[in-house]
């Protein structure tokens, strides 16, 4: 223990033990063990297992190549209606954009398989839209099964990720810029097109990798809407193969097709990196807002926007409601044939109250290890200097890049080694290590502002340096950490893609049980429950709106 | 995105959940039905390919006779649940005590391989075909795989197998996937080994383009709601949703109807012997038999009478086959069906 009162955090040479060394040294281990663990043992698995040869056989191609063509068009697609949506809420006079943003938002709030069972409602063959179209005309208008209701859907569920990245960005672009453009004589489109979103660049590549990262991992989308037209993704392909063992061994297979996830993955971080490598960040401390006057295009616009924005929360809900209150498939929607009963029996059933439980458990304990052990991470990699800090870090996050497939396939591989197998702490060491980099990030940002000064002037009083750490950095950013955590919980809760692969007697969660549902074809039951669900995701939006009121 | 929002998710998830539980908690029966006193205990874990609400009735039914025997339930497809058991075996033994899924050769299987234990179930009264000589297993109840059509769609119901390979019904049926469904696996073996069906009609029938769904559930579903007005799917679904209202109806198809007992087996590993036993005994026991019924399924005990509008057992006609060949040529026949119908 050092005596010298040091001035701040200082640049250490070598490596010098100090009391907060246990504190780094443990931080270390956990996030280490959790996100390296399963992809060492997955990748040894794939090398050890030989099964190489096995990418190249049919099913593997197809599935593969049906995963590039939905996750990338739809990441293409959620890229395009996240820009217009960014430009002409946060930069056009559209009428009433603050409620428009909220409806354009919903499908956020609803997870993904559940949009997939609602707008299966829509336009199902027989359903909703398609059974009004067939009677006046006589064929179905679109039936949403197989890869072009995948992509819809994919796109629908994360356009709004999409807009809030492009949007962000968007209010930090300076309007002087466009302004000095149009000083020079461009249109206001024009200065739109050849200024503003040139600028946008980093941001349309951030949220195009980031959203193709995630449609490749999910499983919910693809299971409901392809696995009825034998359309199979990577994803589905992983599914089947461990759930029906339509595989001889079935693991050794499964990690030679997460290698392959892993590898687009990479390719898609690598063209993250490297467009951003050439980004700079624009000073915007003094925005003054100014929107591009849409003129004869107004109303128009407004209408468009409007009416699409509606169709995609509305039509989904109406769709679930219909099916939810119908005995039967089948049975025309009239007054008499309307009942409550599928509410009844679908909460009625143990497995939806176990999957319940154990939902709100796992997300529970995963939003609190992840708030304490991603407030750690934060408070060690900014607060402190050491070598491997930005290492740390990047291992942190690492998983928000590798899609929840792999994470799955990786901890069922390792699961029998380590005594998990067959138990929900599988899932939630899984949930962990998916949903660190949610903390990790809402974390740093807050613990860099902190003044240095305040832990100077501990460290002057006495304090040892772990003490000063936590008494102040950590305390600070505390209020950060739990929102966080709110998040993880809010992530995980809902969560198909992991929990579905890693299901085991008694450890079904919320979306398992739904998705069960759904996969015996009771759509009744399951529209029932999906409706709850969205209803719970839609009472958050008004919750949302109600707060950005005050 | 807020605390507050977090706090009232988990609230509002709580209420439902409330609200709903202790709503088929099984009454604690004030008078277990005989005085024998044997009471029971013990928890066991069913791995089964009952409906989920179908399981967890039955369940509840037999907790009212033996109180005292927790039942865990992991319910899936059978394909799926092979696929638990065989991971499970590699990397340990069979988490489960009683296995009740749908065909007999899975059963044979896994006697082979010595993972069943001889079972101790009174069998009187029982069909002769659905007990295993040997006693390792026994079936449940009858479950024909039949036609169903949509009655608003279809006003002549295909009578026969052979009816289905028409091309008026190009693109209008829809059938289980058998690498999902036990009773699909199987049928596809018992098909291709019928002399009058075989491999020429499952090519016959391919040709019309059948939609593949995944289980019988979506297939059921799929015939209701019109998606594809004519399916082949087992019966029971059929009345289930015909009693629902939806315009369904079923035809025992005149070659024959191939056919699962969905037995029951116990594992040798099991550490609740009795009460597995009890379980097993029960699900074949008049009370079970009268369940089963009442859940729309075919009974296995000739004592007790078929559900409403479906045929007695007597006039039923199954169509015949050899278990050890089924057994042995299921794979082939899957392979067979997934080159065929892809």
């Amino acid at each position: 223990m050092s005596s010298a009162v040091t001035v701040r955090p200082a640049p250490r040479r070598g490596w010098r033990a100090d009391s907060f060394t246990g504190v780094r040294v443990i931080v270390w281990l956990v996030t280490a063990g959790v996100v390296l663990t399963p992809l060492a043992a997955m990748v040894a698995l794939a090398v050890q297992g030989d099964q190489f040869a096995l990418l190249g056989s049919e099913d593997v191609v197809v599935a593969a190549r049906n995963s590039v063509v939905t996750s990338l068009a739809s990441a293409i697609g959620a890229v395009a209606v996240g820009t217009y949506l960014a430009i002409v809420l946060d930069h056009t006079d559209l009428r009433g954009r603050a409620a428009l943003r909220l409806f354009a938002l919903s499908p956020m709030f609803i997870p993904p398989f559940v949009g997939a069972i609602a707008w299966l409602g829509v336009f199902g063959p027989t359903m909703g839209v398609n059974r009004v179209w067939s009677d006046g005309f006589g064929a179905p208008l679109w039936n949403i099964y197989g890869a072009d209701g995948i992509i819809f859907l994919l796109t629908v569920h994360s356009y709004p990720l999409a807009y809030l990245i492009i949007g962000a960005a968007l209010r930090r672009i300076p309007s002087d810029l466009e302004q000095a453009a149009r000083i020079a004589g461009a249109s206001g489109v024009g200065a739109l097109r050849d200024v503003t979103i040139p600028l946008l660049r980093p941001a349309l590549v951030a949220s195009f990798t980031l959203t193709f990262v995630s449609n490749l991992a999910d499983f919910g989308i693809p299971a409901i809407i392809g696995l009825p037209e034998r359309y199979y993704t990577l994803a589905t392909l992983i599914y089947r193969s461990i759930q029906s063992g339509t595989v001889a061994a079935p693991l050794s297979v499964v990690s030679t097709i997460g290698v392959a996830l892993l590898a687009m993955a990479v390719v898609a971080a690598l063209l993250d990196a490297r467009v951003n490598r050439q980004h700079t960040e624009l000073d915007s401390t003094a925005v003054v807002r100014h929107r591009l006057d849409l003129a004869g295009a107004r109303l128009p616009l407004s209408a468009l926007t409007w009416l699409a924005a509606l169709a995609i929360t509305v039509l989904p809900i109406v769709a679930l409601a219909t099916q939810a209150v119908l005995p039967a498939p089948g049975v025309p929607l009239a007054w008499e044939h309307l009942t409550l009963d599928n509410f009844g029996r679908a909460l009625g059933l143990r497995s939806t109250q176990v999957g319940v439980r154990n939902s709100l458990m796992l997300a529970g304990l995963a939003a609190a290890i992840c708030a304490v052990l991603g407030l750690l991470v934060g408070l060690v990699t900014t607060r402190t200097r050491a070598r491997g800090n930005a290492l740390l870090n990047g291992l942190a996050i690492l998983p928000q890049a590798i899609p929840g497939t792999v994470i799955a396939v990786g901890w069922l591989i390792v699961a029998p080694t380590l005594g998990l197998f067959n138990t929900p702490w599988l899932i939630l060491v899984a949930y962990v290590m998916a949903f660190l980099a949610l903390v990790v990030q809402a974390v740093s940002a807050p613990l860099r502002g902190i003044p240095v000064t305040l832990e100077e002037a501990a460290r002057a009083s006495g304090a040892t340096q772990t003490r000063a750490l936590f008494d102040i950095a950590l305390r600070l950013a505390i209020p950060a950490a739990v929102t966080g955590g709110a998040m993880v919980f809010l992530t995980a809760v809902r969560e198909l893609t992991i929990s579905a692969l890693l299901r085991s007697p008694g450890t079904q969660t919320l979306g398992v049980a739904i998705f069960d549902l759904q996969q015996a074809g009771n759509y009744n039951a399951s529209s029932a429950l999906s409706l709850l669900v969205t209803i719970v995701g839609l009472l958050g939006i008004a919750l949302l709106a109600g707060r950005e009121r005050n | 995105m807020s605390r507050r929002f977090a706090v009232s998710l988990a609230g509002l998830a709580l209420v439902g959940l409330s609200a709903c539980a202790g709503g088929d908690a099984p009454a604690a029966s004030p008078a277990a039905t005989d005085g024998a006193g044997d009471a029971v205990s013990g928890t066991i874990t069913l791995y089964t390919s009952e409906p989920q609400a179908k399981v967890e009735e039955l369940i509840a039914a037999f907790n009212e006779t033996h109180p005292d025997v927790t039942v865990d339930v992991f319910r899936a497809g059978t394909g799926d649940l092979t696929a638990r058991i065989e991971s499970e075996l590699a990397t340990g033994e069979v988490q489960a005590d009683v296995l009740l899924a749908a065909d007999a050769p899975t059963f044979e299987n896994y006697k082979d391989q010595d993972l069943l234990m001889e079972l101790d179930v009174d069998t009187a009264g029982l069909l002769e075909e659905v007990v295993d000589p040997e006693g390792f297993y026994v079936g449940t109840r009858v479950i024909p795989t039949v036609i169903a059509h949509n009655t608003t769609a279809i006003t002549t119901a295909p009578a026969s197998w052979q009816d289905l390979t028409d091309p008026q019904y190009r693109d209008q049926i829809v059938m289980p996937n058998p690498d999902v469904s036990g009773a699909a696996a199987f049928n596809a073996a018992v098909w291709l080994l019928n002399d009058d069906l075989g491999e020429p009609w499952l090519t016959a029938l391919a040709a019309n383009q059948p939609v593949i769904a995944d289980s019988n559930g979506p297939v059921s579903q799929a015939v209701a709601s019109g998606a594809q007005p004519v399916g082949i799917v087992v019966d029971y679904l059929v009345r289930d949703l015909a009693d629902a209202g939806s315009p369904i109806a079923v035809s025992y198809p005149s070659e024959g109807v191939p056919y699962v007992y969905q037995p029951v087996g116990v594992f040798a590993n099991t550490d609740a012997e009795a009460a597995a036993m009890a379980f097993a005994d029960w699900l074949v026991s008049s009370e079970g038999q009268q369940l089963a019924v009442e859940q729309n399924y075919l009974p296995v005990r000739t004592d007790v009478d078929s559900p409403e509008g479906a045929p007695a057992m007597a006039d039923l006609e199954l169509m015949e086959f050899d278990l050890a060949e089924v057994q042995q040529r299921r794979t082939e026949a899957v392979e067979l069906f997934n080159r065929l119908f892809q």
